[in-house]
């Protein structure tokens, strides 16, 4: 018993010496707050902090932010979030530490970041959005994108002007597709895109032969072409056994050359298939008149517009005049969107015309 | 114990029995060493330390319940989904039925309950093994998330971002730090201590008393350790302490180390992953040891995924998305064995840690995630071929290897030594 107490006293001896010895060497603790406005260093810290390399969307903004960031004279750090929201987390966690000016977020799930937003906001970062929404967060300044119900729009539009061109006069029998459930904008693409094609389904212009009209149901989990693929050979073999096909309605060029690819081995003629990203396969598709059309959402122009906000805030000018506002849930935000263009083989050429890379696929 | 070793004699009385601890605890303080200089001495901070804890808290919490199912020679697939698939019904009932957050909370441990115990059943009353029965639970509850959001995140209730990022309060006089993470540091001290001096006493007889130094070095340098971080975690600035999530997996790892260390069900846990048909002749209810841990892992990936949803301020549709790979790479590299019946909690939180800190360092470093990913893979490969070889039965251990070189010929065999510093 006795040995027991004195166990316990040399315990607490040892507990209290050591922590309390080292608050004797402590400075003073930072209240954490950073000034806001009035710029920062033409050589500041700019964080990228993007969703993944795995579409080319992505692979261009991740070359042209490291690039064009590089040559205004920031400090680029640019980073991928291999699609997984605790990876962003504390990729921005970490562009903080780095002492990050501005940090700019690809969100993968724009409502998942709130705290680490905020943690920036309180250090007096600016925090631009990119191409995605940021949401249920006050720690943003800005979002820049491409319009996605717009997008849709644009979609929808195409997919009606190619089968008309293509496949005489309706009624037509299309299918719907949709983009995967966990990016905000795959449904303003899918509402944007049936604001176009609702009215000529009730006026019985186009038939949904499946009857699969609802955005859970056209979805496409993880905007994985495969999946896409594997439904509509289902769709295919069940609905179109003694039909054609005439149209699709595609998120985006993978899937749009999945549903072609099913098409085909189903020994069904082409449909008329829309698409999004100008991805370069799907560039020579068109060329070639498989894909009748895709979306163009050029990454250069989101970029420089990204940079151009940047460089405003890096003199400590006011952000240029937004073109509208949204409440993301918590504020409304300044929005700067930009508008998609349409590719089909006739506009292809003048579409691409400053850019050498994709010219080179037209031949 | 042979002095004539001289200086590695030595250090294994220091080190104890818990020799492969301690070199896991050694590789993440070299690897925080090199990142520190690498990053030009970003890496040792208060608030980076916060957040490779509040960042990883999820995975630590799966880990734990992940070693005990591995222990038993198991594998549960469906944690991520299983998070993510409470987190959302948290997130739900919170926002849209207007359910206060305490009972949105209770409601998805409940949940988390439930289907723990839906996976117990398969595997202990059906006996469907692990692998295929979580593996249907993975697809069930991935499903179930997307199916119930209709692919929309949803805001989770403001009081849980202090279970997923939260700190302690600042309170008592000015000492330079933040006093809840001093307690919490005196606490631990005061544990180690206690604990240490306890073990020593239990050892010494009337007649032989263990040599006090040992146990007086191992003091000295974890309390330095402790000591050195919660000065790092309560230095911070004002109103940031040692994070909550951590302080819920610290208080996790104290309850299950005892769970899996000193109570019947624990026991049984390793002698039925050891070897099944042995222990059901001594009399181990397999079946009931199967259904606990399969019941205990989905309660804490109900644990994480809340945790998890504190942090984000949502639960998203892909909330829990290959969260089960990382629990799994944890356990490994804390050393458990593929074939069951070997791991501990502690060793598998120190492998955690590894990975994290891992993690972060590349990250702070701007190295891509293509190859993050090739650098986290390699490593993983090499922690587990490093354990292997070391397993390897009638082969010296890596340690004795490189020692042996230099050792007289008459030393005592590797085998013998590990069993008298282990009594």
């Amino acid at each position: 018993m006795k040995n027991n107490k004195r166990i316990i006293a040399v315990a607490a001896a040892f507990a209290l010496a050591v922590p309390l010895a080292l608050t004797g060497c402590s400075g003073d603790r930072g209240s954490g707050g950073g000034d806001t406005g009035s710029g920062f260093p033409a050589d500041a810290t700019v964080g990228v902090a993007l969703p993944w390399l795995g579409t080319q969307n992505w692979a261009e903004a991740n070359d042209m932010f490291a690039e064009q960031l590089a040559e205004a004279g920031f400090k680029p750090l640019v980073q991928q979030a291999d699609n997984k929201v605790p990876q962003q987390q504390s990729q921005i966690e970490a562009m903080i530490e780095q002492g990050a000016s501005v940090i700019v977020v690809g969100p993968v799930d724009g409502s998942q970041l709130g705290t680490q937003l905020e943690k920036a906001k309180e250090k007096g970062i600016l925090i631009i959005g990119y191409d995605r929404l940021l949401e249920n967060t006050t720690g943003v300044d800005a979002v820049v994108q491409y319009g996605s119900i717009r997008t849709g729009e644009l979609q929808g539009q195409s997919l009606l002007e190619g089968l008309k061109e293509l496949k005489g006069d309706g009624p037509y029998n299309i299918e719907l597709f949709a983009g995967g459930p966990a990016d905000p904008n795959a449904p303003n693409f899918f509402t944007g895109a049936m604001s176009v094609l609702q009215p000529k389904i009730d006026d019985g212009t186009l038939v949904v032969v499946s009857g699969q009209t609802t955005f859970e149901q056209a979805a496409t989990l993880d905007w994985d072409n495969s999946k896409a693929q594997a439904r509509m050979d289902t769709l295919l073999s069940g609905f179109y056994s003694d039909k054609q096909i005439d149209g699709v309605l595609s998120p985006n060029d993978g899937i749009a050359r999945a549903i072609l690819t099913a098409c085909a081995q189903a020994g069904q003629d082409q449909p008329v298939v829309d698409g999004l990203d100008a991805e370069n396969e799907s560039i020579v598709s068109i060329w070639e008149g498989h894909q009748y059309s895709t979306t163009a959402k050029p990454t250069d122009k989101l970029v420089a517009k990204t940079i151009e906000l940047i460089q405003a805030a890096q003199k400590g000018e006011a952000l240029p005049e937004p073109t509208s506002s949204t409440n993301n849930g918590k504020i409304d935000v300044p929005l700067y969107e930009l508008d998609p263009v349409i590719v089909t083989k006739a506009n292809i050429k003048e579409v691409f015309a400053d850019d050498p890379s994709r010219l080179e696929l037209l031949k | 114990m042979s002095k004539e070793n001289g200086i590695k004699g030595g250090l294994k009385q220091v080190l104890g029995g818990d020799l492969r601890q301690f070199v896991m605890v050694g590789a993440v303080i070299v690897a925080l060493i090199i990142f520190q200089i690498l990053n030009n001495g970003r890496m040792i901070t208060s608030s980076n330390f916060q957040n490779i804890i509040s960042g990883n808290a999820y995975v630590f919490t799966l880990s734990i319940g992940m070693v005990m199912v591995i222990i038993l020679g198991q594998i549960d697939l469906s944690v991520g989904s299983v998070a993510g698939f409470v987190g959302m019904t948290v997130a739900i009932t919170a926002s849209e039925y207007g359910w206060p957050w305490w009972v949105a909370t209770l409601g998805g441990l409940g949940i988390g309950a439930l289907i723990g115990a839906w996976q117990g059943f398969w595997l202990s009353k059906m006996g469907i093994p692990g692998f295929i029965s979580t593996l249907a639970g993975m697809m069930i509850f991935r499903g179930g998330v997307i199916w119930m959001s209709h692919s929309i995140s949803r805001p989770a209730p403001e009081e849980l971002s202090w279970f997923g990022a939260g700190s302690l309060p600042e309170w008592g006089p000015n000492t330079g730090l933040n006093n809840s993470t001093l307690l919490l540091g005196v606490i631990a001290i005061a544990a180690v201590v206690f604990m240490q001096l306890r073990k020593w006493k239990r050892l010494a007889t009337a007649e032989s008393k263990p040599p006090l130094w040992p146990v007086i070095v191992r003091l000295v340098v974890i309390v330095g350790v402790i000591g050195y971080l919660t000065y790092l975690f309560g230095s911070g600035n004002i109103g940031t302490s040692f994070p909550v999530p951590g302080l819920i997996v610290g208080f996790l790892v104290v309850i299950y180390h005892i769970i899996t260390q000193h109570t019947r069900f624990g026991r049984h846990i390793y002698a039925v992953g050891g070897n099944k048909a042995a222990a059901a002749l001594t009399g181990v209810n397999v079946s009931r040891t199967y259904f606990l841990a399969m019941f205990n892992m989905s309660i804490l990936a109900a644990v994480a995924g809340i945790m998890f949803i504190g942090r984000s301020t949502a639960a998203g549709p892909s909330d829990g998305n290959s969260w089960e790979l990382d629990a799994i790479a944890a356990v490994f590299i804390g050393g458990a064995a593929v074939s069951g019946g070997i791991g501990t909690v502690v060793a598998t939180i120190v492998g955690g840690l590894f990975m994290a800190v891992l993690n972060n360092g590349l990250m702070l470093y701007g190295v891509s995630a293509d190859q993050t990913q090739v650098i986290k893979g390699l490593v993983l490969l090499a922690a587990v071929a490093v354990d292997v070889l070391n397993k390897q039965q009638g082969r010296p251990s890596i340690f004795s290897r490189l020692s042996r070189k230099k050792a007289a010929p008459a030393e005592i065999p590797q085998e013998q030594i590990a069993t008298e510093s282990a009594a």
